[in-house]
């Protein structure tokens, strides 16, 4: 190496880092509110819990030697299946009630978003997804409608689940709550198999919902950086001042101070 | 000997006042009154006037007489001769033709509104009921006819119950139960195919003790026979919670007596007395014997129980017929499978589009430019 000579700049990849000049024109918005995100997170574990008791009970591959009076294998899953049940239902309870105290994005009118331009929308998001192209993508604060109807999906199935799920469980104590709360049940589905049945499909729905759930809020974090897998933690997410959006119009309203984190009703539906 | 009251009719045929309250206890803890309501039970009983039962036989194989005859007390002379008068019975009674059916005209119309009807066999109702008939006339307008004059119905076995073997897919006789038929009289369903014959001699004991048919669950059943499931009454419960389960009918875990969860048993989807009452004089029953139980009392199991050695039915319409579970497998390893290959192009394509700065976003691109021009 020759003295003199000028040294060309270190500039390993990795830590080339290129940050948007754009100080102030990030806003931090709060969209979901703790009951949201209590019974989403309290429901996620819930259920891959339930999942999995649920299919050791379904196939129960480990069998225990020695004396039945030894073991309690299958009754400790049964136990752990229904506690988990019992979580699932505060979850709901606590679910349903937001539905009429949360915001525009988490009350009961949001469930069903079959409007033309969502359905529309919808469209636009599945041909994103099959295309791989984010900019025909339309945005959104709250869900996109594809994901609400899947969220919504889901709690449909999951009340289908709590339903043949208790109608099973009051079977081992005929004419108790569970049991009479639920006899219209087995007789609509063809007796106790019948709802054996359903709940076993039904109960498939949740890894498939699962992995592509975990998979699309990765993904829309990869590509829109906005931070919305974070925001069913902290409550909210990040926007660019100059973005549209379709379900809402930010445009008139001030900047929020990213962390007062005020509940936003301010938000108006358009 | 008619018109006598059951006591005195007991007497004149030599029945001790001991085996008869003998049978009033067993009577009684069958029924779930304890055998401190025997002697209650032996008054009301012996008080009554022996009551006449029209035994009706339709669309069924015997399988239902065949049980009741192994009730093991009364035995079979104890409930034909002395507890009712079985005044007409296709397989029992020794007339025939005419003669039958004149006995039991007479019969019907001496005692009407007072005789209890016992049905087996279901009522086939296509092409107007020709697959069953008797006497010139279809089974359904002897039931119909029977039916008009009885106190009450007892519906014997499944077939009676809701159609049995014969209602399975795709049922081509059109075969119901009685309840489908009869609407305006009080009905009870032994359930099972066949029924525990005690379980019908119990019943009986109940309708004459206490003048009306036991309480029954929503099938009709009464439920001090069908109140609980066999897997909540099951000897090989223990194993079942234990986690010890037979896997093959050959293996060493079946030879120990593990619960037969494993290889298909609708226990847990069945109302059944079979765990306490038990077959053929408490012989055994099916799940005692090694066999899992295949939910014979309860509606429709022919569809809905089967494949009897597989815990969920199968699901046509794949081809090739396959568990919920197998399906909802494969969907999802599918949808993970998907969810991968998606991922994969995703990142490709945001890295190719990230590298061309022509194509990145617009603030990107003008934060780039600015960074490069700073
Ligand atoms: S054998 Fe059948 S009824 Fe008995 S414990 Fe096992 S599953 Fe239940």
């Amino acid at each position: 190496m020759t003295t003199g000579t000028p040294r060309p700049p270190v500039r390993l990849p990795w830590f080339d880092v290129r940050l948007p000049r754009m100080r102030g024109d990030i806003t931090w918005i709060y969209l979901w509110g703790a009951p949201l995100r209590v019974s989403h997170w309290l429901a996620a574990l819930s259920l891959v819990v339930l999942f999995f008791t649920g299919l050791f009970i379904s196939f129960p591959v480990w069998t225990s030697a020695g004396e039945a009076s030894s073991h309690f294998l299958m009754a400790r899953f049964r136990f752990t299946h229904f506690l988990a049940a019992t979580v699932i239902v505060f979850a709901g309870i606590i679910r349903v009630y937001w539905l009429f105290a949360g915001n525009q994005f988490e009350r009961w009118p949001a469930l069903w978003p079959f409007t033309r331009r969502n359905v529309h929308h919808m469209f636009l998001m599945l041909k994103s997804y099959a295309t791989l192209d984010p900019k025909i993508q339309p945005h959104f604060v709250g869900h996109n409608p594809l994901a609400q109807v899947a969220y919504t999906l889901i709690y449909l199935g999951t009340t289908v689940m709590m339903v043949t799920g208790f109608t099973m469980y009051g079977q081992a104590n005929p004419g108790g709550f569970f049991y009479t709360l639920f006899t219209w049940v087995p007789g609509m589905l063809g007796g106790l198999q019948g709802v054996r049945v359903l709940h076993h499909t039904v109960a498939w729905l949740y890894p498939i919902f699962f992995s592509i759930h975990i998979y699309l809020a990765i993904r829309a974090d990869y590509i829109e950086r906005a931070g919305v897998v974070s925001s069913m933690l902290t409550g909210g997410r990040f926007v660019m001042s100059h973005e549209e959006f379709e379900d809402c119009d930010l445009g008139d309203h001030p900047s929020v101070p990213w962390h007062t984190g005020e509940h936003p009703t301010w938000v108006k539906p358009q | 000997m008619d018109g006598s009251t059951l006591g005195e009719h007991l007497e004149e045929r030599g029945v001790t006042r001991r085996s008869f309250v003998e049978f009033c206890t067993e009577m009684a803890v069958i029924l779930g009154l304890g055998s401190a309501a025997a002697p209650s039970v032996a008054n009301a009983l012996a008080t009554q006037k022996r009551p006449t039962v029209i035994w009706l036989e339709m669309q069924e194989c015997t399988g239902c007489v065949e049980s009741v005859l192994r009730t093991e007390a009364p035995t079979i002379g104890d409930l034909v001769l002395d507890v009712v008068s079985l005044d007409y019975s296709d397989t029992l009674m020794a007339a025939a033709g005419h003669a039958a059916e004149k006995a039991k005209a007479e019969s019907m119309a001496k005692n009407k509104g007072s005789y209890i009807l016992i049905v087996t066999g279901s009522v086939p109702t296509k092409e107007d009921g020709i697959y069953c008939t008797l006497a010139g006339k279809t089974i359904r307008s002897h039931l119909e006819e029977a039916a008009e004059g009885a106190a009450a119905i007892i519906a014997l076995g499944a077939c009676a119950h809701w159609g049995s073997v014969q209602a399975a897919r795709p049922n081509p006789t059109g075969a119901v139960g009685v309840r489908d038929i009869i609407k305006n009289k009080p009905i009870i369903n032994i359930a099972g195919c066949p029924p525990i014959g005690d379980v019908v001699t119990a019943t009986v004991v109940h309708f004459l003790t206490f003048g009306r048919l036991p309480s029954m669950d929503r099938e009709g059943r009464p439920l001090f026979a069908y109140g609980n499931r066999i897997h909540d009454q099951c000897s090989r419960r223990a194993h079942f919670d234990a986690g010890q389960y037979v896997e093959n009918f050959d293996d060493d875990n079946a030879r120990r007596g593990w619960c037969l969860y494993q290889v298909g048993c609708k226990g847990p989807a069945t109302y059944s007395p079979c765990p306490i009452v038990q077959w053929n004089q408490r012989t055994s029953w099916p799940i005692g014997a090694g066999h899992p139980c295949i939910g014979c009392t309860e509606p429709y199991f022919w569809d809905t129980m089967s494949p009897f050695y597989q815990r969920l039915p199968e699901v046509g319409g794949f081809g090739v017929e396959k568990r919920v579970d197998t399906i909802g497998a494969s969907l999802a390893i599918g949808a993970a499978a998907g969810v991968a290959a998606h991922a994969g192009m995703t990142v490709l394509h945001q890295i190719r589009a990230r590298k061309s700065s022509k194509q990145l976003p617009e603030h990107d691109a003008a934060a780039q430019e600015d960074s490069n021009n700073g």
